[in-house]
């Protein structure tokens, strides 16, 4: 304990082996050898600054910045080309569209149009039908009338006959139905 | 084990040298500046490529050191300061690596020498004179005369002069001192942690207090590195934009 305290004042002495003691940064048979090295060290130094270091460094620097403003300028041209791409597309989708829409608008009327043509034909050969079949209907008729009229004719002459024996000529029995059926 | 605070600042010869009757030995000191030159380029120009987009933790320290000299110059000195780029940032790395290098324990600390700082200081204060010579001529003398009436000058131009002069001492003491005290008060609390420790008994418990006090001083001592050699580099910048410009124009 008491060893530890003494001994520390007593290497001090020993190991400060004092030249004439001094304050060593003024001791002046030192700054020789102190002006020497740095001179060397500083110089040294200056060159690789001014040489090598700050070129680099500036180098590196300009590299970086040219660089970054070179991919900034490509990013705002395909951004600005991408724009564009996106007003052609849409320009080409609306035409298209509209294209599209009076394509499908002719067609629709084009259709249409068949179809009301087909319609107008269709009821046009349906009238046509009727219109025949009406008249052949009517023209049946009158045969059917005709013959209904031959037949009370040639029935009345048979009946005549048959009664009285005589024989009635065409014209007369015409002439009796006619008066007879009122027409 | 050095108990004395100020032992920490004496140059030992590694490698004795003598030239011209002059004693220049590869000292304890040199060897730390041959260090900081080496760290330093290895960090400022292997670190640095050009092809990265995206820089490594190394290169963007030194893009990062590279713009905050850009910058301290531009602001103290204008564009036409930018000439001496390279010189302001030499200084403003050689000085801080002296600092921060000498916060490793065991490791010199450049920079507490005056004839260091000063010869750094005398090297800003002659580029400054002779930069403001080359640029403005003999009307470079102007800047020691400010805009005042003119019995006044008899006394602003000695101030002016005189404290033209006084420059290099109070930018090499500036540093000099602050690196000087931080480390000699870390030592004389490191010893207060040996003397309390081997005390024994509750002394030694006592010994805790300086240990933390060290941890706290070492952080303030980091920032007093970077802060001293910034200081440094913009008085340098300042003091050239005086030579570049005169009186600020």
């Amino acid at each position: 304990m008491s060893e530890g305290a003494s001994s520390a004042p007593a290497t001090a002495e020993t190991t400060g082996h004092h030249e004439p003691a001094g304050f060593p940064p003024f001791k002046t048979e030192t700054y020789p050898s102190q002006l020497f090295w740095l001179t060397i060290s500083f110089v040294l130094l200056f060159i690789v600054v001014w040489r090598i270091a700050l070129p680099r460094i500036g180098g590196a620097l300009t590299a970086r910045k040219g660089q970054i403003d070179g991919d900034l300028g490509a990013a705002e041209k395909h951004r600005r080309e991408a724009a564009d791409a996106s007003a052609a597309y849409d320009a080409a989708l609306a035409a298209a569209k509209a294209r599209a829409h009076g394509l499908a608008d002719e067609n629709r009327k084009r259709l249409n149009a068949e179809v009301d043509a087909a319609k107008a034909k269709a009821e046009a050969e349906a009238q046509a039908g009727m219109q025949a079949a009406e008249a052949r209907i009517a023209q049946t008729r009158n045969a059917a009338r005709a013959h209904v009229a031959q037949a009370a004719q040639d029935a009345a002459a048979a009946i005549v006959q048959q009664l009285t024996g005589d024989n009635v000529s065409a014209d007369e029995a015409r002439a009796a139905v006619a008066s007879v059926s009122g027409s | 084990m050095a108990m004395n605070p100020m032992e920490q600042f004496k140059i030992e010869p590694i490698v004795p040298l003598h030239i011209g009757g002059y004693d220049v030995s590869f000292t304890n000191q040199s060897l730390v500046m041959v260090a900081i030159v080496a760290v330093a380029t290895l960090f400022l120009s292997f670190s640095v490529s050009s092809r990265r987009l995206v820089p490594t933790r190394l290169q963007s320290m030194a893009e990062l050191s590279y713009e905050f000299v850009q910058g301290m110059i531009q602001s103290a000195a204008g564009n036409d300061g930018m000439r001496f780029f390279p010189f302001v940032f030499t200084l403003f790395f050689f000085v801080l690596f002296s600092n921060f290098f000498g916060l490793i324990p065991g490791v010199f600390t450049v920079t507490s020498q005056i004839a260091v700082t000063f010869a750094l200081a005398a090297l800003v204060v002659l580029t400054v004179i002779v930069t403001g010579f080359l640029k403005h001529g003999i009307g470079f003398l102007k800047l020691f005369v400010p805009h005042a009436p003119l019995p006044l000058l008899f006394l602003l131009v000695p101030i002016e002069v005189i404290s033209f002069f006084t420059r290099p001492i109070s930018l090499s003491v500036r540093l000099f001192a602050n690196m000087l005290a931080g480390h000699t008060m870390l030592k004389v609390f490191a010893g207060f942690v040996i003397a309390l420790g081997g005390a024994g008994g509750i002394l030694t418990g006592l010994a805790i207090a300086p240990m933390l006090l060290i941890v706290a001083i070492s952080a303030l001592e980091l920032l007093v590195a970077f802060l001293q050699a910034y200081v440094f580099a913009v008085l340098t910048c300042i003091y050239l934009n005086e030579a570049l410009h005169l009186h600020g124009h």
